[in-house]
């Protein structure tokens, strides 16, 4: 809107009908703007759209790979609603969207702001906590991750040392879950750096005033800083959720791409993966695929639709 | 067009194949291919560990002496992603020159045309003169020629005679039963031993969970796992009764605790010394020894079905293949022929892919006294006269009904399933994987 504005107060041309050198000028401006894109399209539609659409067509048949694929119509998706491991996939990607999401915000945000305070030596504390969310997706660290958590491992020895006796949780159906949530929260340098920007935008006369009104910290917090940084915290829990939803890598390399042990780490897109690439059951992965994208969709609109009642943008108030 | 140029081609591999069947007993370099002239690159590729790969580099460093004009170049990755691969690359019509294949994927690429048929080959450039002849067959399905396997292996079973003197228990007779057998597991599991780091001392991991114990049992049993036109020669109730061998030693947490076994992957509990015996395929045992640190491990035959026999079987392992898509079909029968015939690529791979099924490979091998390869060539001697059954040709989609069958195996020793959920899931399952 105001870059429209701004455009149309300062310019003639958009009042006065252009002359002819100014359109081949535009031209040629336009081709130039389009082979500086095209790479970027080139990848786009090679690697990106046309898959896409392929994965779109091939979720209708039953596609193994060695021979073309054959059309199915809705057959794939009738089979997945009778699909135990299905709905075991679906459980388990839920509990961790669930759980995972809002656990690996609280800790961004607390962490946020304790390193909102101004404290000697801020720089070097926002960068370490920071930088598990780099490493934190990486091979290596699955790796690690399943080291520490197995039997006698680092974490079974702590539990020992309280007199916990826990065991290794990489083996046992019921902890695996607890173990894939510490993975994901303690990547929360992501979230933090934003929800960092967005308390550095709080107001401090706020504070200020509240204060004078005696308000606890308690009250600050939930009166003014989470009202006040509502956008962040609206991007954080919509990117989060979607990220959550697909979780593969980790899963993958920590279950050594079973799934197991009983089919406690069947995240949805590993079972795809399964489906797609152990049984070359191309088309009902597709349609998994599909379903999954849709289904994320759907969330995110609800997202969008509810954002209203609750997410304050100051601009917009006025 | 293309078909043209393509039959074209293949006319002249003919008529070159003959020329060098006539002369093949001379080592002299083979230089030109089906009308091509100058040096060729053909791609190589298989599935394994290190150890294999640096067999395979020594081999080629042969072959690249005997055949200055091909160039063969290598790549390898573990058994599963191998498949995966190769998948992605029959789909695209890219399946490497020559490749590793086995069994339970063979029939996939038959039906499909993906694998090229290497009979006009056998009796020229690729001699199998020191072949036993069933064992070529294999190889062969829907008439065609379209694998031949370097190497055959059978099951046994494994154990570790200083854990069993600790849990005072003697190792099973030779004619035991798998009744006997689980009594033999129950005794040393009941025996309450530890290692040095304090683990518990346990029979074995439950053998009803794999897939090919099942099919050695139902062979036993008189079955044939899988009939020629890909239905299962097996019913539920031969599932479920097979399952129920083992069902004691799962209640009374008899068997290697499956959640430590998980943790322990790609070791397992024999491997770390915890557990006392283990079934697997003999050419294992050179894995075992590397894993688990101690020589002193014995191989004897796996246990006697009802019937009073053993009825085990030769199952051809590590099979070479050429894509159906090769450019170079004469240098990849070349290297086929080399890599299953030369002597000394026998002795450079002793028993680590299973006993090699060339006759001059075998004797080239001349494993030294009590070494790993002397073991497995004296147990597959030594139980050849019980080796009666011919071994079940898998079903298409057999890779993954046998992964389904380890799936459900996992979920049935954490108790989570019952045997008829087994079953039926599997069947359910295996229905639409084998379509």
């Amino acid at each position: 809107m105001t870059l429209t504005e701004r455009m149309t107060r300062t310019g003639g041309p958009a009042t006065a009908p252009p002359s002819a050198a100014t359109k081949r000028r535009r031209a040629a401006e336009t081709r130039a703007g389009y082979a500086f894109l095209a790479p970027w399209l080139l990848g786009f539609f090679a690697l990106t759209a046309g898959p896409m659409l392929a994965s779109l067509f091939l979720a209708f048949t039953n596609y193994n790979l060695f021979a073309p694929p054959s059309w199915v119509g809705l057959g794939n998706f009738q089979t997945l609603l009778h699909d135990p491991r299905f709905a075991q996939s679906v459980k388990v990607t839920v509990a961790y969207v669930l759980v995972g999401t809002p656990v690996k915000l609280i800790a961004a945000l607390a962490v946020a702001m304790l390193l909102n305070n101004r404290r000697r030596g801020q720089g070097l504390y926002r960068s370490a906590f920071y930088a598990p969310s780099l490493i934190g997706a990486s091979v290596s660290i699955a790796i690690v991750w399943k080291a520490m958590f197995i039997d006698r491992g680092i974490v079974d020895q702590i539990g020992q040392f309280f007199g916990i006796g826990w065991g290794g949780w990489v083996g046992n159906p019921t902890m695996t879950m607890p173990m894939f949530i510490l993975l994901t929260a303690w990547q929360f340098g992501a979230p933090m750096v934003i929800f960092l920007a967005g308390l550095k935008q709080v107001p401090a006369e706020l504070y200020e005033a509240a204060s004078v009104d005696g308000a606890g910290p308690v009250r600050k917090f939930l009166m003014i800083t989470l009202p006040m940084i509502s956008p962040v915290l609206f991007f954080n829990l919509l990117l989060e959720t979607i990220h959550a939803f697909q979780i593969f890598a980790s899963a993958f390399i920590i279950s050594g791409g079973t799934g197991g042990p009983a089919g406690s780490t069947l995240f949805y897109t590993l079972y795809l993966y399964l489906r797609g690439f152990q049984d070359f059951r191309m088309g009902y992965a597709a349609a998994m695929a599909w379903l999954l994208v849709v289904v994320v969709g759907i969330i995110t609109l609800i997202f969008f639709r509810s954002s209203r009642s609750w997410v304050y943008y100051r601009g917009e108030a006025e | 067009m293309r078909y043209s140029r393509f039959s074209s081609l293949l006319a002249g591999a003919m008529a070159l194949a003959l020329v060098v069947g006539a002369c093949s007993s001379s080592s002299s370099p083979v230089a030109s291919s089906g009308g091509e002239t100058g040096p060729v690159t053909i791609t190589y590729t298989w599935w394994g560990n290190a150890d294999r790969a640096s067999r395979n580099e020594q081999a080629l460093t042969l072959f690249k002496k005997k055949y200055p004009n091909i160039t063969v170049q290598t790549s390898f990755i573990d058994f599963t992603g191998y498949w995966t691969a190769r998948a992605t690359e029959a789909a695209g019509r890219s399946l490497p020159d020559v490749m590793a294949t086995d069994m339970a994927y063979l029939r996939e690429y038959s039906a499909n045309g993906h694998l090229l048929d290497l009979s006009k080959y056998i009796g020229n450039t690729i001699n199998l003169s020191g072949f036993d002849q069933s064992l070529v067959k294999a190889g062969m399905v829907d008439g065609k020629q379209i694998a031949i396997p370097t190497s055959t292996n059978t099951l046994a079973l494994f154990y570790n005679p200083d854990l069993l003197k600790q849990a005072g228990v003697e190792p099973p007779a030779a004619d035991y039963t798998w009744a006997d057998y689980n009594k033999f597991l129950a005794a040393v599991s009941d025996a309450g031993k530890k290692t040095a780091d304090g683990h518990k001392i346990y029979g074995a991991i439950d053998y009803a969970t794999t897939f090919w114990f099942f099919l050695q049992w139902l062979v036993q049993e008189g079955k044939t796992p899988f009939n020629d036109d890909g239905s299962f020669g097996f019913k539920e109730q031969d599932m479920k009764d097979f399952l129920a061998l083992s069902a004691d030693l799962r209640k009374a947490g008899q068997i290697y605790p499956v959640d430590r076994g998980i943790q322990l992957l790609p070791k397992g509990g024999f491997t770390m010394n915890e557990s006392a015996s283990e079934f697997s395929w003999d050419n294992f045992l050179a894995g075992y020894v590397a894993d688990s640190g101690t020589k002193n491990i014995q191989v004897m035959p796996v246990p006697t079905g009802s019937n009073g026999t053993k009825g085990m079987f030769w199952k051809p392992s590590q099979l070479l293949s050429a894509g159906a898509n090769t450019k170079h079909p004469d240098a990849a029968a070349m290297l086929i022929n080399f890599l299953l015939t030369d002597p000394e690529v026998g002795a450079i791979f002793g028993t680590s892919k299973g006993v090699p099924a060339d006759k001059a490979q075998r004797d080239a091998m001349k494993p030294k006294e009590g070494s790993v390869d002397a073991t497995v060539v004296a147990y597959e001697k030594a139980v050849a006269d019980q080796v009666t059954a011919p071994v079940p040709l898998p079903v298409k989609g057999f890779g993954s009904i046998e992964a389904e069958y380890k799936t459900l195996g996992e979920e049935l020793d954490y108790g989570k399933i019952t045997i008829d959920e087994f079953v039926k899931t599997w069947f359910a399952e295996a229905a639409t994987m084998t379509q």
